[in-house]
C-alpha cells in the first residue's frame, strides 16, 4: 500500500524544523510537484532524527541539473523518456514519422553519452540514486502496440545498456525496475498532469517510486545472521517421526520451496551471512540427516547448531553468543507460530518469521522478503571470511577458557597476531565505512555517517584515517577496525595552536568488529597512533550508547577512570596500562 | 452533503495548514497569498484523491474558492446519484 498525498503532506508538516538538516537533490526533467513531496516525506520517515530538504533543479535540463549538483548529501536522479530525446515526450511536437526515427536513435545515443560522462563525474562527490526511464513509450513507432518494433527495442536495449555500465561506478545505485513494477501496478502515466503541469505521473506512481528511491538512499544495513529451524522449514517433514530417509526437498515430494529456501541460506552464507540452526530434535539424527542426505546448505555453512529439546529462545541466546552480535541483527525463521513467539519474548530485537510450509506462495514471498534483509551492495573479502572466522573466534574463545585466569595477554601472544594498518584515505574504502556504520558493540559513540559526509570530513588536511586488518594462527579476519579523527595542536591551556604546543588526536570515530575482540587489538591501535602521528594525547567523542559496553569497559581499564565525553588519554597513562605489545604490527605499502 | 464539507475541509487544511477551521468556508485563490498555482494543483489533487474523481483541466481552471469547490463537488455527487 503506497503513501497517500495527503498522508504525505502531513508528514512533512509534522517534522521538526530544528533537527539536522538532510539536503537531498532531486534531478529530473520533468515538474518535479507531488514527487517531491512523496519524496521529502518518505526522507522524513527513514531518516527519524533529520529535517530534509529535497532540492530540485530547472525544467528539461538534467544534465545542466547533474553538472550543478553540489552541497547535498545524497542525489536522486529520475530520467524519463523526453530527457533522452524531447519527441518521446508529449509536450513537444518535433514529429513522429517513420523518417524520424533512426534520427531520434542517434538522439538517444547521444544523450546516453552525455548522462554517462555527467552521471559518472557527480559520483565522484555524492552519491547517486538513478532511476531509468518507468513511463511507458509514447506511439511514436508505425508498428501496432503488441507488436515490438526494432525502434522500440534498440531504444530500451541502448537504455539498458547505459544502466548496466553506470552500476559498475562506486557510489552509483540504480532502482530495479522489477522492484518497482511490484509496488506501482496501476496506471503510471497522468496525461492530464502532464500536459497542464508537465508532471507525468500518476499518484499512486509517483508515492512507489518515491518510496524505491529513498531506501537507496537510505541503503539500510543488511541483518547479519539468520537462524533457522529444521523440521518443516529447512525440510519437509519431521525428522523424529518420518526418519532421515522420510524427509524430504524435491520436486516429486511436493517439497521444492524448501530446496529453494536451502538454496537461498547457501547463497547467502557464501555472501558472508552467518547461518545457525536451532531445532528441537535429536542431535545425532541430525547429523545423520545432513551427512547422509546431502542438503543443500552444507554442514560447514552452519554454525553453530543448537539442537536439543531446549527452549528455542536458549539456543537463540548461546547462537548470539557465539556470533558476538546482538539479537536486532538477526532474522529467525521457524514453522511454528509457539517457537517464534517465545524466542520473541526472550529477544525483543529479533526479526521473527513464519515460515509458511504448506503455501508455496507465501513461501516464495519470504525468500524475497529474506534477500532484501540480507541485501549488500557487493561482497568484500571479509564476506568470504566471516564464516570460517567466527569458528575460529568461537575456538579461539574455548581456548582461552582453558588457560588460567589471568593469562589472556600471554595467550594472546602465542597466537601469531599479525597486523595490518592503512592510513590511506583515497580512493573511498566501502568496507572501512561499512564497519562504521553497522558496528555496534566496540563503537566510539555510535554515530553513522552518509558517504558524501564521509568522503568530505577524510578528505579535510588534518583528518586521520587508520583502517586496521587483521589475521592470526586461527585465520585472517580481513579489515576489523576503523579509526579517524582530527589532529590539533593545542597550547598549555589546552586551547587550539598553531605554535609549538604538543599535538592531540582528537577521535571522533573508532570501531572494531565484535569477530576481533579477544585479542587485545585496541592497545595495539593506540600503541601505533602514539608511535606514528607524534602525538601526547588522545581525546575521544565518546557517547554511551545502548550497546556500547565492550567500548566503555576499554576506555575505563585503559584510563583508569570511567568513559566520559571528550575523556583524555595521554601517553603516559597509557604506557601504564597496556599490556606488551602481542602482535606483529605492518604498514600497508598502499599508505 | 455535510460529509463532502468535511472532507474538503480537511484537504485545505492539509493543503493549507496555515488556515484556522473557521476561516476555510471564506477561502479563496484571491485572499489566500500561499493559494498559487503550483499550491492549488496540491489542493486538486488531494481533492481528486479523497473522492476518487479526476478533475478536467478546464473545470480545473475555475475552482478558485472553497465555496466553488465545494458546489463542483455537490454537482458531481447528485450527478452520480442518478
Amino acid at each position: 500500500m503506497t503513501m497517500k498525498l495527503a498522508e504525505a503532506l502531513k508528514v512533512i508538516q509534522s517534522a521538526l524544523p530544528d533537527a539536522p538538516r538532510l539536503e537531498v537533490a532531486l534531478l529530473c526533467g520533468f515538474t518535479p510537484l507531488h514527487l517531491e513531496t512523496f519524496l521529502g516525506a518518505h526522507l522524513c520517515k527513514s531518516f527519524p532524527g533529520r529535517s530534509p530538504n529535497v532540492q530540485t533543479g530547472l525544467y528539461g535540463d538534467l544534465i545542466g541539473n547533474l553538472q550543478r549538483l553540489a552541497g547535498v548529501s545524497a542525489a536522486i536522479v529520475v530520467i524519463e523518456w523526453p530527457d533522452l530525446d524531447p519527441r518521446l515526450g508529449l509536450r513537444r511536437l518535433g514529429g513522429w514519422e517513420p523518417s524520424q526515427l533512426q534520427d531520434i536513435l542517434g538522439e538517444v545515443n547521444r544523450s546516453c553519452d552525455l548522462l554517462q560522462s555527467n552521471v559518472a563525474a557527480a559520483a565522484q562527490n555524492i552519491p547517486l540514486v538513478l532511476c531509468f526511464p518507468t513511463l511507458p513509450l509514447v506511439p511514436v513507432s508505425f508498428t501496432a502496440l503488441s507488436r515490438a518494433s526494432e525502434f522500440t527495442l534498440e531504444l530500451r536495449s541502448r537504455v539498458a545498456s547505459l544502466s548496466a555500465a553506470l552500476s559498475h561506478l562506486p557510489g552509483v545505485r540504480i532502482v530495479d525496475p522489477q522492484r518497482l513494477d511490484a509496488l506501482s501496478s496501476s496506471r503510471r502515466l497522468d496525461i492530464n498532469s502532464d500536459l497542464s503541469a508537465g508532471f507525468p505521473y500518476t499518484l499512486s506512481h509517483a508515492s512507489a517510486l518515491a518510496e524505491v528511491v529513498v531506501r537507496l538512499v537510505l541503503n539500510p544495513q543488511p541483518k547479519k545472521g539468520l537462524i533457522t529451524d529444521l523440521d518443516d522449514t529447512l525440510w519437509r517433514g519431521i525428522l523424529g517421526e518420518v526418519g532421515v530417509q522420510g524427509i524430504s526437498w524435491d520436486l516429486d515430494n511436493h517439497s521444492q520451496i524448501h530446496a529453494l529456501y536451502q538454496q537461498l541460506l547457501h547463497s547467502l552464507a557464501a555472501s558472508g551471512t552467518m547461518i545457525a540452526v536451532a531445532s528441537k530434535n535429536d542431535r545425532s539424527l541430525v547429523e545423520e540427516a545432513f551427512a547422509a542426505r546431502d542438503p543443500i546448505l552444507r554442514e560447514a555453512d552452519v554454525f553453530p547448531f543448537e539442537v536439543h529439546w531446549g527452549a528455542k529462545s536458549e539456543s537463540v541466546a548461546r547462537i548470539l553468543g557465539a556470533w558476538n552480535i546482538s539479537a536486532d541483527d538477526v532474522v529467525c525463521v521457524d514453522d511454528s507460530p509457539m517457537d517464534l513467539a517465545e524466542i520473541k519474548a526472550a529477544h525483543p530485537g529479533a526479526e521473527c518469521v513464519l515460515f509458511p510450509s504448506e503455501n508455496p506462495q507465501a513461501a516464495y514471498e519470504l525468500l524475497e522478503r529474506l534477500r532484501d534483509c540480507f541485501g549488500k551492495d557487493k561482497i568484500s573479502q571479509e564476506d568470504g571470511l566471516r564464516a570460517a572466522s567466527v569458528r575460529a573466534n568461537a575456538e579461539l574463545q574455548h581456548d582461552i577458557k582453558q588457560e588460567s585466569p589471568g593469562a589472556s595477554s600471554d595467550f594472546v601472544r602465542q597466537i601469531d597476531g599479525k597486523l595490518t594498518l592503512s592510513s590511506q584515505k583515497q580512493p573511498l574504502d566501502s568496507r572501512s565505512l561499512e564497519l562504521v556504520n553497522k558496528t555496534n558493540q566496540f563503537n566510539l559513540n555510535g554515530r553513522r555517517f552518509q558517504e558524501a559526509e564521509w568522503q568530505n570530513w577524510l578528505n579535510a588536511p588534518d583528518a586521520v584515517f587508520l583502517a586496521v586488518s587483521y589475521r592470526d594462527k586461527y585465520g585472517p579476519l580481513g579489515k576489523i577496525a576503523v579509526i579517524a579523527g582530527d589532529l590539533l595542536n593545542v597550547n598549555v591551556n589546552g586551547l587550539n595552536s598553531d605554535s609549538s604546543g604538543k599535538r592531540r588526536l582528537r577521535i571522533r570515530t573508532w570501531v572494531m568488529s565484535c569477530r576481533a575482540f579477544s585479542r587485545l587489538i585496541e592497545y595495539e591501535c593506540i600503541r601505533w597512533l602514539f608511535d606514528k602521528l607524534d602525538v601526547e594525547e588522545l581525546e575521544f567523542d565518546f557517547l554511551p550508547t545502548p550497546r556500547n559496553t565492550p567500548m566503555q569497559n576499554f576506555l575505563r581499564q585503559v584510563r583508569n577512570a570511567p568513559a566520559e565525553p571528550h575523556c583524555r588519554l595521554s601517553r603516559a597513562q597509557f604506557l601504564q596500562s597496556c599490556p606488551t605489545s602481542s602482535h606483529v604490527v605492518e604498514e600497508s605499502p598502499n599508505g | 452533503m455535510a460529509e463532502i464539507e468535511s472532507r474538503l475541509a480537511n484537504c485545505f487544511a492539509t493543503a493549507f495548514p496555515e488556515l484556522e477551521p473557521a476561516e476555510i468556508p471564506a477561502v479563496s485563490m484571491g485572499s489566500l497569498a500561499s493559494w498559487d498555482s503550483l499550491a492549488g494543483i496540491t489542493l486538486l489533487s488531494l481533492i481528486e484523491e479523497e473522492f476518487g474523481i479526476g478533475i478536467s483541466p478546464d473545470d480545473a481552471a475555475g475552482l478558485v474558492s472553497y465555496q466553488l469547490i465545494l458546489d463542483y463537488l455537490r454537482t458531481l455527487s447528485s450527478e452520480d446519484a442518478k
